[in-house]
């Protein structure tokens, strides 16, 4: 076609995406999930006992909590079922293994969509190698959905 | 052949003035797109390619992934 | 160790799953496997075929 120099960006828009490149669209400008997801949430371990992590979450004020190793990789976690349950068993024992896990990215609207539906509480948001981001809490979701909707209202 | 690069590269080439080109289906570029990317599908690339570039120019293609 | 055995199909591809990958449920109506939440979210790509690149 007599192009000589060409590039090809393999990794392409979900590399940009995932590093937070800027982006041009009808979805730029919209929350996304790990601006809205809270780094705060409590972790632990999975050698720790449950009693200690539910103490010091809801301390914290939490129902939930991460469960991440050295790395801050996600390996499980725990929601407000599991922290209720026996305070001597292990974390690894009580926690929800290999939840499935988001990425910052992702419209925080298009996520709440699917929190409301399945009746979730709360989702863990990663990075692509699985290190925690923060916990999204569908209500946090779903008032960032709605004031960027009222937001894009009012403009127009 | 087009020559690989990375995320980095593309920053850097899209400063000096290199044609950012988006190859996904029409829908998809209108959601989300690199800034400055035109939109040129797959199946109308070869097609398309010499009316809308400028050959003189370099040129970056993507698409979602490496997939 | 045994795996549990599917007990649930995908909504969106058909896939037998053994729940649905959002809220575990092996009873949920509109259970979801991983790969189809993570296109719908845009974190994956869809399939090769859908737009050849």
């Amino acid at each position: 076609m007599g192009f000589t120099e060409v590039y090809d960006y393999v990794a392409g828009i979900l590399d940009w995406l995932a590093a937070g490149g800027p982006i041009e669209g009808t979805s730029a400008g919209q929350p996304r999930a790990g601006d809205v997801a809270r780094g705060d949430v409590p972790t632990c371990g999975l050698d720790e006992r449950l009693g200690e992590v539910a103490a010091r979450a809801h301390a914290a004020g939490w129902d939930a909590c991460v469960v991440v190793n050295q790395e801050r990789v996600v390996l499980g976690l725990l929601r407000a079922k599991e922290l209720d349950g026996d305070p001597g068993s292990r974390i690894e024992a009580a926690m929800r293994p290999g939840p499935s896990t988001f990425r910052p990215h992702v419209p925080v609207a298009e996520l709440a969509h699917y929190l409301v539906d399945h009746d979730v509480e709360n989702a863990p948001i990663t990075t692509s190698d699985g290190r925690l981001v923060g916990l999204l809490l569908r209500d946090d979701a779903l008032r960032a959905a709605h004031g960027h909707h009222q937001a894009e209202g009012d403009a127009t | 052949m087009p020559r690989e690069i990375d995320r980095e590269g593309v920053r850097r080439l899209a400063g000096q003035g290199a044609q950012l080109v988006d190859v996904l289906p029409a829908h998809e570029y209108r959601e989300e797109h690199l800034p400055g990317a035109v939109s040129l599908p797959l199946r109308k690339l070869e097609e398309q390619a010499t009316d809308v570039l400028d050959r003189h120019r370099a040129v970056v293609v993507y698409c979602w992934d490496s997939a | 160790m045994t795996q549990a055995a599917p007990v649930v199909d995908c909504a969106a591809c058909g896939k037998a799953i053994d729940g649905c990958e959002l809220c575990e449920r092996p009873d949920c109506p509109t259970a979801i496997c991983y790969r189809c939440l993570s296109v719908a979210l845009r974190q994956a790509s869809p399939d090769l075929h859908d737009h050849g690149g």
